[in-house]
């Protein structure tokens, strides 16, 4: 389709919702920036309402996109060559509902997580401009419109890594700029050999490019998209930014960058595989086996390195390391059940990595300690919070009948499909390993005796980095959970963990959706 | 088609007219000020009357005197020329604002606007010049007007950079005199209105020598290493000099010549069979990146963005030295993209220089806090360097990369995104110092009375500049911005039909 074509269609009713997704947040964003001098409580709400209006649109076209509707826009020419548009289909919703839903219950928690202070107005407008560029990669329906906001949400999520400007986090940031410049190199050069190829940017189910076109060009730039999304969805060996940046970020960032935006990374090379090569040419490339080894090394090495982690929040991004990396080992084998379960496991993760790490920070906040040794007990302190952790912690590991499940089964089923049982069998060691480096975290809470003394000073996190204890950890069987604001959201994301998996096969579901967006590539059921 | 027209005359002769009534009448504040002014607005006003005529294709001309058949002193407007004196000029407004308010309480200020004004006035000359001839004569009348300019402090630095200045300049001019001369002799004549006046008679011998002696009579000014030693050193003028001269002016003069000689000398088919346009690609990447790395080692602020300098003209001439549309467009169209992007930055460090007295990267932790806006400024620009879209400098990026695709050299592709990478590793630093670290010392805050974080003539600029930054990165295409004139320029250099991809 070209630039005149798209400019040229109509904007009908049905344009307003791709648009107003990515809108309202930007409105967010003028309203956080509005500083500390403004009253709180307007602004708080103001937020809220942009947030969870935003959720609504999102899961306001997933009926449409069911149906078989487009919602298309077109946003902005730059040159003949170069136009954002943007459009829904089954997989952009599929991720924009979970990018908007994850977002909110972070920008609840965010509220009663972040200590009053300069930064703070910062920290908000940041956070709606990512949810905006998020939601932009999610229904970008050219390759151009998907670099520029994923380039823009790249960039922005540094300030948010590096919000509390201790000495780690501000190498994390670094660390983790230099990765994401280079990745993000690495995708423009994919982009402009496309166009070279191509001639055209937009996305097309079952590939726009030509066929015909030399292989060697073909396979650089396939790689090169490779590369690029691999640093963002953390393909081993590119991953060196995660157990970095998803610690030293405030916890509802953590949430937001372990169950979003890595799979933004993972988002990509989807985008690349079906609707830039098509599943024909990357099999005739026969570059697929090579991903498949890749996203499978990524698998075990992220799950045996969260093994040894004591700091809570590294385990946790080992975790994701190796999650996600079941969707990039889903994409290469080129099976339609495979994919499907993947786009599943893209939303179950999101929920269940959002909620331990949203439990993460209430421990954080409520006992002021980070390290798994200084958390036994925590239980009898924080039941519900425990109680969220638990939870997701067995849907993580595939308990049914809770949502991790559900993903696993749909994962294993579309493996068995397309005959690759050694993928099967790294999905089961990947399991095994979850509850490895998962169920002694629980142990320790439940089980564990706390540490004898109250440690009033070694340990504890200073005021200067994060948020300031709630409570003071100390022997006394008080409860003492954290305020609404910041257990509302957790245990709504817990919740989520078993309704997603109970409701599985229900219409609107993500299952659904996934059909949906595999049918447009392999075609046929 | 080509029109007669006097304005083509009229904008370099009526900013002579003005320069010369500064010093006549510069003594006085508002005459000084506003003879300054009036030359700059004239020109911008002259020139982009000749707008709309140019996008559909017309060549305004004025022959003023001929010597002898071929050789005179000619103006002719063409889509290339108007483009350059459009940057320039619409340039020089801004910086008018901004030096008035930069040089306020200096001394000499008679002879800084009077020569200021006569620099306006050199380089439309320079982008509207019909034949070498007239190109040579306002070219080097740039060199010695700038020069009262760069040692305008008078300080012993400062006169020792105007002596580089100079020797660098007026060796490059020799250079060029030999290579016009020679060109006169081979083609019988000068004129810069075909897409080629040499051809394959003349030997490849003569060729060559004519082309290095062109080359590096206008390379001096353009940076190209080796011959960029004098640019770092002239940052010890005034930050407005430097800002237009050596971000815009001189060092676009120079890049506009070395692309004039590829495009209007030589031309595109004798260049591709002869095969000189390799090794300057080469070079022109060599200087890319060279440029950025030296930059990463620079503390002082204005030697940092100095080095950028170099490293970013020599976009415009890689782009041009390989020979394709699509990279003649981004090599045209960076003389506005790096033009605006540049000249916000150092409008942004002169502010920063002004307001604080702080002149090095290192001492500016937490400025972001002082001078928000002016650094918001700079973050658009560095942003555009690095080629992020919707900034300008993405549109650089993207088409010539595209272009050296099309020229089956795949691997400038990779130097593009080598110097963004090197681009990011030192602008960025800046921006986070000014953002995420707080200051050693508490900022003095703005004088009682004042509630702008610095002057407003020296805001006002800065946040034009970065505006058009953005406006070239998001509305490339509208007609009138200078997208659509760098496509016609394109078109016919390679004598293409209609619209380029």
């Amino acid at each position: 389709m070209t630039g005149d074509a798209v400019a040229g269609a109509a904007f009908t009713a049905a344009s307003w919702w791709p648009f107003a997704a990515v809108a309202l947040p930007l409105v967010g964003v003028a309203v956080g920036a509005i500083g500390e001098h403004a009253p709180g409580r307007w602004k708080g709400v103001t937020l809220l309402a942009l947030g969870a209006a935003t959720f609504a649109v999102t899961l306001a076209v997933v009926p449409g996109v069911l149906a078989g509707r487009t919602y298309e826009v077109f946003v902005l020419r730059m040159t003949t060559q170069l136009w954002l548009t943007l459009r829904i289909d089954a997989v952009g919703a599929a991720y924009a509902a979970t990018v908007a839903g994850l977002g909110l219950l972070a920008l609840v928690y965010s509220f009663g997580y972040l200590p009053r202070g300069p930064r703070r107005a910062r920290y908000f407008a940041i956070l709606m401009a990512c949810l905006a560029c998020t939601l932009g990669v999610a229904y970008a329906g050219n390759l151009l419109t998907f670099l520029i906001f994923y380039e823009a949400f790249s960039v922005l999520t540094y300030a948010l890594v590096v919000h509390e400007q201790t000495p780690a986090a501000l190498a994390a940031g670094v660390k983790y700029i230099a990765y994401i410049l280079v990745g993000g190199s690495l995708v423009l050069a994919g982009v402009l050999l496309s166009f070279f190829l191509a001639g055209d940017l937009t996305f097309a189910a079952g590939g726009m490019l030509p066929a015909d076109a030399p292989t060697g060009q073909l396979l650089a730039a396939f790689w090169c998209f490779v590369a690029g999304f691999g640093v963002k969805a953390a393909l081993v060996p590119l991953h060196g930014w995660v157990p970095d940046a998803h610690p030293a970020a405030p916890a509802p960032f953590s949430a937001v960058l372990s169950g979003v935006m890595v799979a933004a990374g993972a988002f990509g090379i989807l985008r690349v595989v079906f609707d830039v090569f098509g599943v024909a040419l990357v099999r005739e490339l026969g570059a697929a086996p090579w991903l498949a080894g890749v996203a499978a090394l990524t698998v075990l090495f992220g799950a045996v390195m969260a093994l040894s982690q004591d700091d809570l929040k590294r385990r946790l991004a080992y975790s994701t390391i190796s999650q996600m990396g079941y969707l990039t080992l889903a994409i290469a084998l080129l099976g339609a059940g495979a994919t499907a379960g993947a786009l599943v496991h893209l939303v179950h993760h999101a929920f269940m990595k959002g909620t331990l790490f949203f439990c993460a920070g209430l421990w954080i906040h409520g006992t002021g300690h980070r390290r798994l040794s200084q958390l036994r007990g925590v239980g009898a302190r924080m039941p519900l919070t425990t109680a969220a952790f638990t939870l997701a912690a067995f849907g993580m590991i595939g308990m049914p009948p809770l949502s991790g499940f559900v993903s696993k089964w749909w994962l294993g089923v579309g493996m068995l499909e397309v005959d690759a049982p050694l993928a099967l069998v790294v999905l089961l060691a990947g399991a095994l390993l979850a509850a490895a480096y998962l169920l002694p975290v629980v142990y320790l809470a439940y089980f564990a005796p706390p540490l004898p003394t109250p440690l009033a000073g070694a340990g504890v996190a200073t005021a200067a980095s994060g948020p300031a204890p709630a409570t003071a950890w100390g022997a006394g069987g008080r409860r003492a959970e954290a305020a609404a604001s910041m257990l509302v959201p957790t245990l709504v994301a817990a919740a989520l963990t078993l309704v997603l998996g109970l409701g599985s096969l229900l219409p609107g579901f993500p299952l659904e959706l996934a059909r949906a967006a595999t049918r447009a590539w392999f075609g046929g059921g | 088609m080509e029109v007669v027209d006097a304005r083509v005359i009229l904008a370099p002769t009526v900013s002579f007219l003005c320069a010369a009534l500064v010093f006549a009448t510069g003594r006085s504040v508002f005459w000084r000020r506003f003879w300054t002014f009036l030359a700059a607005t004239i020109k911008m006003g002259l020139v982009l009357s000749m707008l709309p005529g140019t996008l559909r294709g017309v060549v305004y001309t004025y022959q003023f005197v001929e010597f002898t058949p071929g050789i005179g002193i000619g103006f002719r407007a063409d889509a290339y020329g108007m483009f350059f004196s459009l940057v320039s000029s619409t340039l020089w407004v801004l910086t008018t604002i901004y030096a008035i308010g930069y040089m306020q309480g200096d001394k000499d200020r008679v002879r800084f606007f009077g020569f200021f004004a006569l620099c306006v006035s050199t380089t439309v000359g320079v982008s509207f010049a019909e034949n070498l001839l007239t190109f040579f004569l306002f070219y080097e009348t740039l060199t010695i007007c700038t020069y009262p300019l760069v040692v305008h402090a008078e300080t012993p630095e400062a006169l020792r950079a105007g002596r580089i200045y100079l020797t660098y300049t007026l060796i490059g001019g020799g250079f060029a005199l030999v290579g016009a001369i020679m060109t006169l002799n081979v083609a019988g004549t000068l004129t810069l209105a075909h897409p080629g006046i040499l051809s394959g008679d003349a030997g490849f011998g003569t060729l060559l020598v004519i082309f290095l002696c062109l080359i590096i009579g206008f390379g001096v000014k353009a940076g190209i290493m080796p011959l960029h030693g004098w640019l770092p050193i002239a940052m010890v003028a005034p930050t407005p000099v430097s800002a237009l001269l050596h971000a815009v002016a001189v060092v676009k003069v120079g890049a506009f010549g070395v692309t004039r000689v590829i495009y209007n000398v030589f031309g595109v088919e004798l260049l591709q069979q002869l095969g000189f346009a390799t090794p300057l690609a080469w070079l022109a990447a060599f200087t890319i990146l060279a440029g950025s790395t030296i930059a990463l080692t620079q503390d002082h602020l204005k030697r940092r963005l100095a080095y950028s300098t170099i490293s970013q003209l020599s976009y415009i001439v890689l782009g041009a030295a390989l020979l394709t549309p699509l990279a003649a467009t981004a090599a045209i169209i960076h003389v506005a993209n790096q033009a605006f992007a540049k000249i916000t930055m150092f409008f942004v460090v002169g502010a920063i220089t002004k307001t604080t007295g702080k002149k090095y990267v290192s001492e500016l932790d937490g400025i972001g806090a002082r001078m928000p806006w002016s650094m918001a400024a700079f973050t658009i620009a560095a942003l555009s360097f690095v080629g992020v879209p919707l900034f300008a400098g993405f549109i650089t990026k993207w088409y010539l990369a595209l272009g050296a695709l099309q020229a089956d050299a795949w691997w400038f592709v990779l130097v593009m995104i080598v110097s963004s990478l090197l681009n990011a590793g030192y602008w960025f630093p800046i921006i986070h110092r000014a953002y995420f670290r707080t200051a050693q010392e508490p900022w003095p805050p703005p004088p009682p009375g004042r509630r702008l974080e610095t002057h407003k003539t020296l805001l006002i600029p800065i946040l034009i500049c970065a505006a058009y930054v953005l406006l070239l990165g998001v509305t490339a295409e509208v007609p009138g911005m200078p997208f659509s004139v760098a496509q016609v320029a394109v078109e016919r250099a390679f004598g293409l039909p209609g619209v380029t991809p």
